[in-house]
């Protein structure tokens, strides 16, 4: 494959790589598994980057492989415990309007979002990236309506592991 | 979902809050090797091509029909040879067909029924051996019956004496169970191991879509 290609495909990645990060987050949860599922990601674009044409955005299609990496290619190296402590990977800087309470909601609801199986992760994913149903189910492979359906039970889901 | 539009205003907030790879990094990551099941069960289907395919023309009768003096049998198993040869090249075909059509830009659903359809080609092709095998070895069985002088003796007693006889089906019998129950463990240990995740997803979409 051509220089010109390689150099064009690193450069849209980088400026692109948090989505990656994104899905990775989600998907592992500790760092040498966000690590490894990256760089499978990673290659998995390249691979395909020779049949991107450039009539949708870099990051249109590059969320579609990188969720089918994530998905369904990706073999995890060691059996992975879904209720890992997720404080450890935050370090993230502290608002000035630092609310107690909410950030306590929030590290439960990322722990929540742990125990969903792998397709759910991908709906929910989908839907904080504001992505529509259309999207999502044309994504997924599923109809609209069932996505739709699909959506309202794993918040149903959501709601039964925050409040047994 | 109250605690959910939390979840998504914190998600946007650390949107930018990845430790960024660099360009370099990149470049050293797409000239590594995918360890992506799709990898694996191409490995795995060439192995047992290739295996099942020597084994079927290593497998030589002509020598031992000859020995049979019957010419006929020859022509027999030559027919059967040619189709072998036609099956495996179907079958490689089919295989090459269904392995290119394997591609991330898909829907997740079709790129888990493209996997899945390429992984049980090779199945079928492992099928069909194995029942040639057992075919081969029935026939075999029979040929060396009702044609080998070398085993005249032994022919006799077994058309004579029912317990023998009996004694040597039963014992034909529990070799063919045990051969195919080997294989049928061997897969499921291989394949559950590979694929559990990927039909545990597929079975999660189609689920969605009922």
């Amino acid at each position: 494959m051509s220089e010109n290609l390689e150099h064009s495909f690193v450069k849209q990645l980088t400026d692109n790589q948090n989505i990656i990060h994104k899905i990775c987050r989600l998907y592992t949860d500790c760092e040498d598994a966000h690590k490894d599922l990256f760089q499978e990601i990673t290659i998995q674009l390249w691979k395909a980057f020779p049949k991107f044409r450039g009539d949708s955005k870099f990051s249109t299609w590059a969320y579609r492989v990188a969720l089918n990496t994530a998905i369904t290619l990706y073999r995890k190296n060691k059996r992975t415990v879904a209720t890992v402590e997720y404080e450890g990977r935050q370090h993230f800087i502290k608002e000035v309007d630092y609310n107690y309470e909410e950030e306590e909601q929030i590290k439960l609801m990322y722990k929540a979002v742990y125990q969903l199986n792998d397709i759910e992760k991908a709906l929910v994913f989908m839907y904080l990236e504001d992505k529509d149903y259309r999207e999502i189910a044309e994504t997924l492979g599923i109809s609209e309506v069932n996505a739709r359906v699909k959506m309202n039970r794993i918040k149903g889901k959501l709601k039964k592991i925050l409040n047994p | 979902m109250k605690e959910l539009d939390l979840l998504k205003k914190d998600w946007k907030k650390n949107e930018n809050s990845f430790e960024q790879i660099s360009e370099i990094e990149i470049y050293k990551m797409i000239h590594k090797k995918s360890s992506s099941i799709v990898k694996w069960i191409l490995i795995i289907s060439v192995l047992e091509v290739l295996l099942w395919t020597l084994i079927s023309v290593c497998f030589n009768t002509d020598e031992y029909l000859k020995k049979m003096n019957h010419i006929e049998l020859v022509s027999y198993f030559k027919v059967l040879t040619i189709f072998n040869y036609g099956v495996i090249l179907a079958f490689i075909y089919l295989f090459y067909k269904n392995y290119i059509r394997i591609t991330t830009t898909v829907a997740t659903k079709q790129l888990m029924k493209d996997i899945l359809r390429t992984r049980k080609t090779v199945q079928y092709y492992v099928w069909y051996n194995l029942g040639m095998a057992v075919l081969s070895l029935i026939i075999g069985f029979v040929i060396a019956i009702a044609y080998n002088p070398e085993t005249s003796i032994l022919n006799d007693q077994i058309a004579h004496n029912g317990k023998v006889m009996a004694i040597t089906i039963g014992v034909l019998f529990l070799t063919t169970v045990v051969f195919f129950g080997l294989f049928w463990l061997f897969y499921r240990l291989l394949y559950g191991i590979l694929l559990r995740r990927l039909y545990a997803n597929y079975k999660e979409l189609k689920k969605i879509d009922l």
